[in-house]
């Protein structure tokens, strides 16, 4: 059976996972967050594993106490109960502790939080509208460079990568601080890119920003999917980004955008190819 | 134990259709509500039976508005739904008059009521939460939406319209300002027949009742009338009508709420009336019409808070020209 | 206590018609919405299992296109949320069991009671109807999710589909408002004598917070409704038309100020049920009975004011994000507080591991695991990463099909004797608790490592790297039908067998005053209002 072999390959795939470096998209099997390749994911994924050791502490204190108890009180061994209804310590205990979790909790959240969403000074822009259902790519800083429409490649096409893989790529240079503006044409979107820990909706009338900046040396192709439901193909308007090297992408630039071959529109629901 | 002997003072009641016939009420108002605003039908006409029943109705109402009446039906539904309402409440409220007359509204049962009436006005007042609040943000926050990099954004335009500049609102020295004496007057009066009553004036209770009624309608009355004036303004587009702009929307919706509650509340005011006239109500106990008073007085509280934010704070911010 | 007689030939039941449409009673209207509740929770498993046997393996098998999965995705939340938990819990248990604790004869207000509970198969109806009228172009049906946000819900839906959806959900929305209003007022002025705010037992609490919260939400829901509604008009309202100046995420503000206190509702009635079963299951009271009470009370009131961390990815201001981080940070206090004293509840305790016991204990530890992953949602800069992934089914599908569901039938197996007369066969009821709680995690639990991995919700289909945990959590899906296959046979032999269940079948640690009374309970019970004794119990 199909599924118990991907189970035992999967248990084998968890064992040496860590180990695995993580692709920029997502992984068979992968149980964890995608491997970061901005700053911002980076502390994310810091935080995250910070909260993640607290809430599975607390989950087990929870799980072992409900075990000891259930072992140690049950009928067989404690035939009469207690009549302890009280005990004002252990009630301050269990709000005060909570309380001062939480409070370690919050500084670095808010750190992460004020770190993702200050723009720095971004040295580049693009512009990102959602329609139904593909995604628009502008920049402004770069008239010379059409704004394109990148749509979905079929299941034929796009081969392993179906639903990931575009037609045309959004492109952008490594290491440096890119502003991205986005909005929508009509109904909600949401641009998320998981390995640049990103997420923002697209909204009809309101320009949101966010921003990125590629570590160096992760030069590569990076995946993302609309989040936020909008309508029929809302599982089929994936992102697809190319991270190149500030060279190519000035060569890029310098070709007026030149490696979008063939740019492609969808309409009525089929790929229409235009040179 | 006891037997069958029933000690408490509470009421219980014997099995009652109204609630079952208020759900089948319910349930052909909403397919009328569906028939009238959205149809359910295309005006085609291929069937023209079944699109008489079940087209857009609204459009009917706006052919015969415009005058060229080309278009029929879609109201039917409603209208049986509306009057399957009417009669429901009127036959299960016929019976609450009789059971307080026959004396099941022990003093207990009477707080009760008080308790529910009291619950019943606070989720009215949510309701108006919810219109207050768009209210606030398209009021307060509208030009901060509208730096938004207008460049870029398409329709940037609209958007910066959003009320101020070119909204020109009522003005709230007129109209609105007569309605709120009105309203204002009105609480007094009720008052009156309260104290009326409570000293056993049943004449007093009359008239002072009779007013308030006359008050209300007079100012739904006025209101239509300002709703006429605007209708007639529409066409420039920049004025406050309800599909204009959000403004226009928002000034409608909750001006519309409030005016229909104040009819539900003049309905209320007026069965007590009928109840008075007909030697219902003693001077220590008549809830029906201190509930029906309380109503008034929230409606009425709803009106000041409309005047002066939507009417008065907003206007003053929208009058640029 | 000896139950109380029970008088077979004058108890004052009317005819069948009379009785179960016209009726007046507490009791009775309890067992329609519990019925209710069972049937629209039938239907709602009907469309996740649907769902789930689509996203089994990549590639679009069962389902037309994006939209049909998106309608069976969105019928099946409003579904489960208004048609099968809320009537569960607050009309099915509430009814039965407040006025009975409470030392009451019947509800406030009996006629609206069932006012209440008719507006509900009429808001039914309404939504049944609407999966099979034009919706938009790509089909039949309303597919715009449960949160319903504009402009998918205006411009993007143009069919009636959604307007029958928005009566519907008004008609089911005025069912609870004058449902608060009836046991607010039952809890506030038909206390029996010497039963004081304070001794009042927890599930009355519950269902009392509950009630307020639904007073203060539900209209605002009902605002935005019609707004939706008028906005959906040709030439009507651009609330939130962009073109008109209106804004689309305002109804998200305003839904979400719904929305939050809505998934308390959800889940402090089930809160209150399990007090009384660990309590009535250890043989102890409650441990810090005021804590708990007021716990309730803080988290309801906490619950309004932390609405936007479902908002924390549609551009809100920042220091706005970390207002609402730090609040709802807060709520985990006190739910905390409710689930250490349930702990100290059972500690010292004489733990007998019934039915009722094993749905509470695993509520409890399901309940915990939905609430640290929430904490994990609450910090905004991880909830970029996790908002509208799987991550988030997994919470709340912890909290809701692990927490509010697991609530349900804890109380419906420790009241079932109670209200039908009947007991249940024990290992019918193992085998569903087991088949339940085995198939509900393998369902959600790889959920959270699709949505760490980045799957977004609301996929009809899914790149091939998703497909194992899909799997897995399909395979789960089979676990839970079988489960729930045997709650029916549970049911259906029960109701055969007629074992005759006594006036207090669990014993001593049931103190509360339905187990004074015969089971089922007289048709009108209390004649003579029951005394609470001055000792303080708590
Ligand atoms: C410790 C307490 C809790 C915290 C801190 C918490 C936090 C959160 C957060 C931050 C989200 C938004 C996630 C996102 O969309 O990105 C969320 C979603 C949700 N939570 Fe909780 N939660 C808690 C308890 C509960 C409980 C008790 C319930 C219900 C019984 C619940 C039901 C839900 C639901 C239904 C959603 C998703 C709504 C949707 O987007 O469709 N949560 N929770
Ligand atoms: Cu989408
Ligand atoms: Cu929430």
């Amino acid at each position: 059976m199909r599924l118990v072999h991907n189970i035992t390959a999967s248990l084998a795939l968890l064992l040496i996972m860590p180990g695995i470096a993580f692709a920029n998209k997502p992984t068979d099997g992968g149980y964890w967050l995608q491997d970061a390749a901005t700053p911002v994911m980076e502390e994310l994924t810091k935080l995250h594993n910070f909260v993640f050791w607290i809430i599975l502490g607390i989950t087990l204190f929870v799980m072992v106490m409900m075990g000891w108890i259930m072992f140690r009180f049950s009928a067989k061994r404690n035939p009469t109960a207690s009549k302890t209804t009280h005990h004002v310590g252990l009630e301050v205990a269990w709000t005060i502790v909570p309380i001062i979790i939480l409070l370690v909790m919050v500084v670095p959240s808010m750190r992460l939080l004020y770190f993702q969403d200050a723009l720095p000074e971004t040295e580049m822009t693009i512009k990102v509208t959602g329609n139904t259902w593909n995604w628009e790519y502008a920049y402004p800083d770069h008239p010379n460079v059409e704004s394109f429409i990148s749509n979905p490649l079929e299941k034929e096409d796009a081969g392993d990568l179906y639903l990931l893989k575009t037609d045309a790529s959004l492109v952008v240079p490594v290491d440096t601080k890119i502003k991205v503006l986005i909005t929508s044409s009509n109904n909600l979107h949401s641009f998320a890119v998981p390995a640049f820990g990103i997420k923002m909706d697209a909204v009809p009338g309101r320009i949101n920003e966010t921003w990125f900046e590629v570590n160096p040396g992760k030069e590569g192709t990076y995946f993302g999917q609309c989040s936020e439901l909008c309508g029929v193909n809302h599982y089929k308007m994936p992102i697809e980004i190319e991270v190149v090297s500030k060279e190519d992408f000035q060569s890029w630039v310098a070709n007026d955008g030149a490696f979008t071959t063939a740019v492609v529109s969808y309409d009525n629901g089929s790929i229409v190819l235009q040179d | 134990m006891a037997g069958h002997a029933v000690e408490h003072d509470y009421h219980l009641i014997p099995p009652s259709p109204w609630p079952f016939l208020s759900g089948c009420a319910a349930l052909v108002w909403g397919l009328g509500m569906v028939t009238f605003f959205a149809g359910l039908v295309d005006r085609t006409g291929s069937s023209p039976m079944a699109e008489w029943f079940f087209a857009n109705g609204l459009d009917t109402l706006k052919s015969s508005l415009t005058g060229d009446g080309s278009l029929s039906g879609g109201w039917i539904i409603l209208l049986v739904g509306c009057l399957f309402a009417a009669y429901v409440m009127y036959g299960w409220w016929k019976d609450v008059a009789a059971e307080s007359a026959a004396g099941d509204h022990t003093p207990v049962v009477d707080i009760g009521l008080r308790y529910g009436m009291i619950m019943f006005i606070m989720q009215e007042a949510m309701f108006f939460v919810g219109w207050f609040w768009m209210f606030f943000e398209l009021g307060l926050f509208h030009k901060v939406r509208a730096t938004w990099n207008p460049d870029i954004l398409e329709n940037a335009a609209g958007y910066a319209d959003s009320m101020a500049p070119g909204v020109t609102s009522v003005d709230a020295w007129h109209l609105p300002l007569m309605n709120t004496l009105i309203l204002l007057l009105s609480g007094t009066t009720v008052t009156w027949a309260h104290h009326a009553l409570m000293h056993n004036d049943r004449k007093g209770a009359k008239w002072g009742l009779f007013l308030t009624i006359a008050l209300g309608i007079i100012f739904t009355w006025l209101q239509l009338i300002e709703y006429a004036e605007l209708f007639h303004l529409r066409e420039s587009g920049h004025e406050a009508w309800i599909g204009n702009n959000a403004y226009g929307s928002a000034f409608f919706m909750a001006t519309g709420f409030h005016g229909f509650h104040v009819l539900i509340g003049t309905i209320f005011l007026f069965v007590c009336w009928v109840r008075l006239l007909k030697g219902g109500f003693k001077p220590e106990k008549h809830f029906g019409f201190e509930a029906a008073a309380w109503y008034w007085h929230f409606v009425d509280v709803v009106w000041l808070f409309l005047f002066a934010f939507v009417y008065i704070i907003f206007a003053m911010n929208g009058v640029a020209h | 206590m000896a139950g109380i007689g029970y008088d077979d030939h004058d108890d004052g039941k009317p005819g069948f018609f009379a009785r179960w449409f016209y009726s007046t009673n507490h009791k009775d209207i309890g067992t329609l919405y519990l019925i209710f509740g069972i049937i629209s929770g039938i239907i709602g498993g009907y469309l996740s299992f649907m769902m789930r046997m689509e996203l089994s393996e990549p590639g679009i098998q069962i389902f037309e296109n994006g939209h049909a999965y998106n309608v069976f995705a969105s019928m099946h939340g409003l579904i489960m949320i208004f048609f099968m938990v809320m009537p569960a819990v607050i009309g099915g248990f509430g009814n039965w069991f407040v006025p009975i604790m409470i030392g009451a004869p019947d509800m406030a207000f009996p006629r609206m009671n069932n006012l209440s509970f008719w507006l509900l198969p009429v808001a039914l109806i309404c939504l049944l109807i609407s999966f099979f009228v034009p919706g938009s172009a790509s089909g039949n049906g309303f597919g715009g999710g449960w949160v319903m946000y504009p402009p998918l819900s205006t411009s993007g839906a143009p069919g009636p589909a959604f307007d029958f959806i928005i009566i519907g959900l008004l008609a089911a929305g005025f069912s609870s408002i004058f449902g608060a209003i009836n046991f607010i007022t039952t809890i506030l002025n038909m206390r029996a004598p010497g039963m004081t705010m304070h001794k009042m037992p927890l599930f009355a609490w519950s269902v009392l917070v509950t009630a307020f919260l639904l007073l203060l939400a539900l209209p605002v829901l009902a605002a935005s409704l019609f707004m939706l509604f008028t906005d959906r008009i040709d030439g009507g309202t651009g609330f939130f038309d962009p073109a008109m100046g209106g804004d689309p995420e305002m109804f998200q503000h305003l839904f979400w100020f719904f929305g939050h206190p809505e998934v308390y509702i959800m889940i402090l009635p089930a809160f209150g049920m399990v007090s009384h079963v660990v309590s009535t299951f250890s043989k102890k009271p409650i441990f810090g009975y005021l804590g708990m009470a007021y716990a309730m009370v803080a988290i309801g009131v906490v619950g309004f004011v932390v609405w936007a961390h479902h908002m924390y990815t549609v551009g809100m201001d920042v220091d706005l994000k970390a207002y609402f981080l730090a609040a709802t940070l807060v709520i985990a206090v006190p739910t905390g507080v409710k689930i250490f004293s349930w702990l100290a509840t059972m500690w010292g305790g004489s733990i007998s591991f019934s039915i009722p016991m094993q749905w509470a204990l695993a509520f409890i530890f399901l309940f915990v695991l939905g609430g640290v992953t929430g904490v994990m949602l609450a910090n905004a800069g991880v909830d970029v990463a996790l908002h509208d992934t799987y991550y988030v089914v997994a919470h709340f599908h912890y909290v809701l099909s692990m927490g509010a569901v697991f609530g349900i039938f804890c109380g419906f197996y420790y009241w079932f004797g109670k209200m039908s007369g009947y007991l249940y066969n024990k290992w019918l009821a193992a085998a569903h608790f087991w088949l339940f709680f085995i198939g509900v995690n393998v369902i959600f639990f790889p959920q959270h490592f699709l949505g760490l991995n980045g799957m977004p919700r609301r996929y009809v289909d899914y790149p091939q790297e998703f497909e194992l945990w899909n799997q897995v959590s399909s395979f789960g899906a089979y676990i839970t039908l079988a489960g729930v296959g045997f709650f029916l046979l549970m049911l259906v032999e029960a109701f055969i067998r007629k074992r005759p269940a006594g006036a207090n079948y669990w014993g001593d640690g049931a103190t509360t005053l339905e187990w004074t009374l015969s089971s089922p309970p007289p048709y009108h019970q209390f004649n003579t209002l029951p005394r609470i004794e001055q000792n303080d119990e708590h």
